[in-house]
């Protein structure tokens, strides 16, 4: 579909990320992930790698939270009627 | 699931954009299953499991709208999904975006991130970079509202 839109930055040969990308994945994925921001705080030799690793490592186990919350938010709605949900969710809302 | 028309003009927050629209989605869920009896059996129970599930990455990718690639390629998904349950066909070019070696820089960490973010095979590593900023913060929100919403219906 889009194979041959971004082939520009692909030709550059490179093997490794140029620092320029190292500084953008070190701000803004260093704040994000928590294993990241707790244990090293301003440091500047974060290796990319790990960085990238942690990011993966987080967004699955946030892949699996969803998975969890939808399993039991299922079962919920098995167990109440339709309108205490309903009740329950507006009132999520406006808290 | 609607898309909304101007995402950037519209004040509320991601959140409230994305419980209201789960909510939809949840309500629609359950009256649709108000013949059938409860509680549930299993493959049910699964299958209801897997929908919410779905509404809930729909509703965010809607709550967002189309300004990301990641949330148009959510959105894109699903509609083809829907489509091909219309009117089944086999499908092409499934595997297209897996199997495309030279939009990796060299990383194995850099090619799985590629597969967890959507869309993110067909990026360059910058854009890649920035969706998966922004998906994690929608994942988060995502993650919180439904939280909220099993705290209060358990209360």
């Amino acid at each position: 579909m889009s194979s041959r839109r971004s082939s520009r930055s692909r030709q550059s040969g490179a093997a490794r990320i140029s620092d320029d990308q190292i500084a953008d994945l070190v701000s803004k994925l260093q704040q994000l992930i928590p294993e990241i921001r707790n244990s090293r705080r301003r440091s500047d030799k974060v290796s990319a790698s790990k960085v990238l690793q942690e990011t993966c490592n987080y967004i699955r186990s946030l892949h699996r939270e969803v998975d969890d919350l939808s399993d039991r938010l299922s079962e919920l709605l098995d167990s109440t009627d339709s309108d205490s949900a309903q009740a329950a969710i507006i009132r999520s809302l406006l808290m | 699931m609607k898309i909304a028309k101007n995402p950037h003009t519209n004040p509320t927050s991601i959140k409230t954009r994305f419980a209201l629209r789960f909510l939809r989605a949840i309500n629609k869920l359950s009256n649709d299953n108000g013949t059938s009896p409860r509680p549930l059996n299993s493959a049910d129970r699964r299958k209801r499991c897997r929908a919410i599930r779905a509404a809930s990455y729909a509703s965010m990718a809607s709550a967002v709208g189309p300004n990301k690639a990641w949330s148009r390629a959510v959105l894109r998904k699903i509609r083809n999904r829907t489509k091909e349950m219309i009117k089944p066909r086999t499908r092409r070019g499934a595997a297209r975006g897996s199997m495309n070696p030279r939009k990796e820089l060299g990383l194995g960490q850099e090619k799985e991130l590629r597969e967890l973010v959507p869309g993110g095979e067909a990026m360059d590593f910058r854009r890649l970079l920035n969706e998966t900023g922004h998906y994690i913060q929608c994942l988060r929100a995502q993650v919180q509202v439904m939280r909220k919403i099993l705290h209060y219906s358990s209360t």
